[in-house]
């Protein structure tokens, strides 16, 4: 296992930049997830990585080596493709063992090595399979073990579940942590899902146009976004912004007047030096305000009364209620305690301590990172 | 019940259309081949007159010592050829997936020996090779200076027939590369790149990548150069009538000298057992259809 150091990368086609100076350094036994929408720049940063892509400018350090002029044979990584790349002539086993092989292993261990990895994804009765004969979840798996099967510094995964079904990618998505807590690699996690970055990523890296956004643990990613496009990428269904006007002590839209003070970790001079500002409110910190749940003491609630439901999802355990605030279309999602109905006016509480703010210009975050 | 019935009309629709087929295959190659096999049982004569002779024409054939000639000859020309064109076409098929200015007419050009007309470019060899005026005697003798003599490398039926298989590949090595490319492309990028961090260059990537996904357009190239180059006629009739492989051979028989249209069937009918026996075999143990 070896740390991964990326210094001042850069990336283009031509004229067109693809990554942009990114710094970013995985420790030794860290999981990173990259994750972004399409095209800015994760997968093409991971093929860095591997070899695959040549670096247009930076350098790239794995462990103490440096890689830049490295063909990606003599890097010693091992990687799960999006569409698995299993040789299609060659069995599970030798799927399986091919790298291993070739990296000079002597029998023994790879023996060992192919018993561990086929009963660790459960593969043992497919060994003598060719990939075609395999569904989509198994061929995975054989992707998988090819990857683990090798002793290689970093393990790189690009977008190895988007190929299979929801259930299918929520199983194997535990899988992998579990992997990870066994294996303790050191990993380069490529994903568009935000569930994927959250659940896997000892750290998670948001990228955007080829810059990076934030780079931090889940929980620092979900609370403390660095800015609005954080905020709303990650969490599902997206962060709720609504513009307000600063005056004095006091953030207003609509007919609310929201107490600034009561905002965590608010700095009201920053507040004064803004006309407007941008409040965020995750929809799963909106409550039901019918409803007499626990609170702590610690609470700060602010209810918005007069709120017309215009539809109600039910999703089972959550339901998901649409309705305007602000002039914006708004979403809640409350549990299945509370019973409100569609064209229902009702009134929403919100724990102050979890409502954000951000500049209207720079759309950068206004509030000071506290404790996560 | 109404399954089977759809099944048949099915079925009847099928031979409907597939009868012309039947019937144009019947008239130009079924028929042909049972009239052979009749022929080589008779003496038959110039004026058509035919008289039965029973395996007769088989039995001077097997003691023909110019026979056997012939199959060497054609053994030699075909491992030559057949190998020749598949291995020149897998390295211009390669070389031309690879991306570089120019590919575009790079991958037509290469084209161009195929599509010639067979009997202007074999004027074009034999002016070549040609003793006094060629350009090959002159870069040996005159300007390398590797010998002194000026040789007649078509005119010798021994070197010739080298001459003939350098011909054959030049020619027929662009129909191997086409069909080499066209699944070279198709080839998914990613095994490449599997291969590639699974710790092998690039003659490893070649080796478990490229060949094993080429296999079976290799193994059908080889086939098809096999079926053409036992029964190539005007290639080798036309560049060096002295390189008897078997098709030249029969020709002699057939038509030149002394007219032995029986003899000459006879030798079709055991090419075309040999040639039927070799590619059963083939395709069941090589391309396991």
């Amino acid at each position: 296992m070896s740390s991964v150091i990326l210094r001042n990368v850069n990336k283009s086609y031509g004229n067109l930049p693809i990554v942009k100076n990114l710094n970013l350094e995985v420790k030794d036994g860290e999981f990173v997830v990259l994750v972004g929408p399409s095209g800015c720049g994760k997968s093409t940063t991971l093929r860095m990585v591997a070899g695959l892509e040549d670096i247009t400018q930076g350098d790239i350090q794995i462990g103490d080596r440096a890689i830049n002029d490295l063909p990606p044979h003599k890097r010693n990584i091992a990687m799960v493709f999006q569409n698995y790349a299993l040789y299609p002539h060659m069995s599970v086993r030798e799927n399986i063992v091919f790298g291993l092989k070739k990296s000079g292993a002597d029998a023994e261990t790879i023996k060992t090595k192919l018993a561990d990895v086929s009963e660790m994804l459960k593969l043992d009765e497919y060994l003598d399979r060719k990939p075609a004969d395999l569904s989509g979840g198994q061929r995975q798996r054989v992707a998988m073990g090819r990857a683990l099967a090798r002793d290689a510094d970093v393990y790189l995964f690009d977008e190895p579940l988007s190929n299979l079904d929801a259930k299918l990618r929520h199983h194997m998505r535990t899988e992998i942590a579990r992997i990870q807590h066994q294996y303790n690699m050191t990993a380069i996690y490529v994903t568009h899902d935000q569930i994927e970055a959250m659940t896997l990523g000892d750290r998670v890296v948001v990228m955007r146009d080829g810059i990076v956004e934030q780079v931090g643990s889940p929980m620092e990613i979900y609370l403390q976004p660095a800015n609005t496009f954080v905020a709303t990428f990650i969490g599902s269904p997206a962060m709720n912004l609504f513009e307000a006007k600063v005056d004095g002590e006091e953030l207003v839209f609509d007919k609310y007047r929201i107490p600034a003070t009561s905002i965590a970790n608010v700095d009201l001079n920053v507040l004064a030096s803004h006309d407007t500002v941008l409040v965020g409110i995750r929809p799963d910190f909106f409550e039901d305000s019918a409803l007499s749940l626990q609170r702590s003491p610690s609470d700060n609630l602010f209810a918005f009364d007069d709120i017309q439901v215009d539809l109600v999802e039910n999703l089972g355990f959550d339901k998901e209620i649409m309705f305007t605030l602000g002039g914006e279309n708004a979403k809640a999602r409350l549990d299945l305690r509370s019973h409100v109905q569609r064209q229902e006016t009702i009134s929403l509480s919100v724990d102050l301590n979890r409502v954000l703010l951000f500049d209207t210009s720079t759309q950068g975050m206004l509030i000071n990172a506290g404790e996560v | 019940m109404a399954s089977s019935i759809l099944i048949k009309n099915e079925a009847r629709l099928g031979l409907k259309l597939v009868a012309p087929a039947i019937g144009i295959i019947g008239l130009l190659v079924i028929y042909p081949i049972f009239f052979n096999v009749y022929l080589s049982f008779f003496d038959v004569q110039l004026n058509g007159s035919k008289t039965f002779i029973g395996l007769d024409n088989y039995s001077d054939l097997l003691a023909n010592p110019r026979y056997y000639h012939s199959i060497g000859v054609s053994i030699i020309y075909l491992l030559g050829t057949v190998i020749g064109t598949t291995v020149l076409g897998l390295a211009a098929a390669v070389l031309m997936n690879q991306e570089f200015h120019f590919r575009n007419i790079a991958r037509g050009l290469i084209l161009l020996p195929y599509f010639a007309p067979v009997i202007s470019v074999v004027f074009g060899w034999q002016f070549i090779f040609d003793p006094v005026n060629g350009i090959y005697n002159h870069v040996v003798v005159d300007v390398l200076h590797l010998t002194d003599t000026r040789e007649n490398l078509i005119g010798n039926p021994d070197s010739a027939l080298f001459v003939v298989i350098l011909f054959d590949i030049w020619k027929h090595f662009p129909i191997a590369y086409l069909l080499l490319l066209a699944k070279l492309q198709s080839v998914p990028k990613d095994l490449y790149e599997a291969a590639a961090i699974d710790g092998q260059n690039a003659w490893g990537r070649f080796w478990h990548v490229t060949l094993p996904e080429l296999k079976f357009v290799i193994a059908t190239v080889v086939l098809l150069r096999i079926i053409w180059n036992l029964n190539r006629f005007e290639d080798v009739y036309l560049l060096a009538p002295n390189v008897e492989t078997l098709p030249i051979f029969t020709y002699y028989q057939a038509f030149a000298g002394i007219v032995d249209q029986g003899g000459a069937a006879a030798i079709s009918v055991i090419q075309l057992l040999v040639l039927v026996g070799l590619i059963w075999l083939y395709v069941r143990k090589v391309l396991k259809w």
